[in-house]
């Protein structure tokens, strides 16, 4: 079943990487796409994504920020930090959050590896 | 050297160490984003002002800088540098096949922010793990312009000795050459000498230190 996924990135040019390889897995899946965490969080409330990836470093809020309101109004969603601030404690965050993490660069192969460790939706 | 920073020996020579690792993470970083192998030179360090750092680059170089400023247990500006002709490359390098060659020039720009995003925190983001500081960065800042425009973008006419810390690296396959740089004004620069310090206290009283 095609599941909604929304990318959230800044960078236009890393959410079409993203993009592009969630879909070399999952050709037939519905990706929207936010600019800032603040985007994300009303994005989220219409689309009730399956997967969030979303960057950190972004104008306004950022995506730590963003991502304890969405951990809140979606329970259900995973919700992935996707980002090059590799620091420590950026991933103490994401863990105490209950989020997943990878770093940038983007690599189709991490993609493809937490896409297939996620649990499908029922 | 080690008098102009008041450092004590082996304090020089940890922080020389602590930015190696950094800058190995960066290069990781660099030739994960262009698919091939990445020379970094060991970092020189030296007290000097901006325009002195932007004359040894070459006057007559047009650059295009990233820049992001650091804010935490010290505060540093980090610039990622390629030569302006270099910059469709590169991009051109980290996108493949992924994105048309004519919706590539729109993003150059764009692009360049994102790659100088990655490689700088890869670097600092390794320095503030391993002091176990958080640093807080600002969103990347793109110039074009000689190294003088890069380097002192405030044309500061005071223009103070700052600590440069600077990496030449290349991409030897496509001889594209760049720099890395960290500059530190000496308030800052005594608060990394004393993140030197504890992470060297940390060593010596047996505490595994991270990053290593």
């Amino acid at each position: 079943m095609p599941e909604h996924i929304l990318i959230v990135d800044d960078s236009r040019l890393s959410r079409m990487i993203s993009r592009q390889y969630v879909l070399s897995l999952h050709k037939d899946w519905n990706i929207e796409e936010a600019a800032t965490g603040e985007q994300a969080i009303d994005m989220a409330a219409e689309k009730q994504p399956y997967l969030i990836l979303l960057d950190v470093n972004m104008p306004g809020m950022g995506g730590l920020a963003a991502a304890a309101i969405l951990r809140q109004s979606h329970p259900d969603t995973h919700i992935v930090l996707l980002t090059a601030n590799v620091q420590n404690s950026v991933q103490v965050q994401a863990d105490q959050l209950g989020l997943g993490f990878l770093s940038k660069p983007i690599k189709e192969a991490d993609i493809h590896a937490m896409l297939n460790a996620l649990e499908p939706s029922v | 050297m080690i008098d102009e920073m008041s450092m004590s020996e082996l304090e020089a020579d940890s922080l020389m160490e602590i930015f190696n690792i950094g800058v190995g993470h960066a290069a990781a970083a660099m030739s994960s984003i262009v698919n091939e192998e990445v020379r970094m030179s060991v970092p020189s360090i030296r007290i000097t002002t901006r325009s002195e750092a932007a004359d040894e680059l070459g006057a007559g170089l047009s650059l295009c800088g990233i820049s992001q400023q650091y804010k935490g247990a010290y505060a540093t500006e980090a610039i990622l540098m390629f030569p302006e002709r270099a910059s469709f490359e590169i991009v051109r390098m980290m996108v493949g096949d992924l994105i048309p060659a004519d919706e590539l020039g729109e993003m150059e720009r764009e692009a360049m922010c994102e790659i100088g995003n990655i490689v700088l925190n890869a670097c600092v983001g390794t320095l503030a793990n391993m002091f176990q500081k958080e640093l807080e960065g600002s969103l990347p800042v793109f110039r074009v312009g000689s190294s003088e425009q890069i380097l002192n973008p405030g044309h500061d006419n005071a223009d103070p000795s700052v600590l440069m810390l600077r990496i030449d690296f290349s991409l030897e396959r496509q001889q594209i050459e760049g720099y890395l740089a960290f500059i530190l004004d000496m308030s800052a620069l005594r608060d990394l000498r004393e993140q030197v310090r504890l992470y060297i206290a940390r060593l010596e009283s047996g505490m595994a230190p991270d990053g290593l």
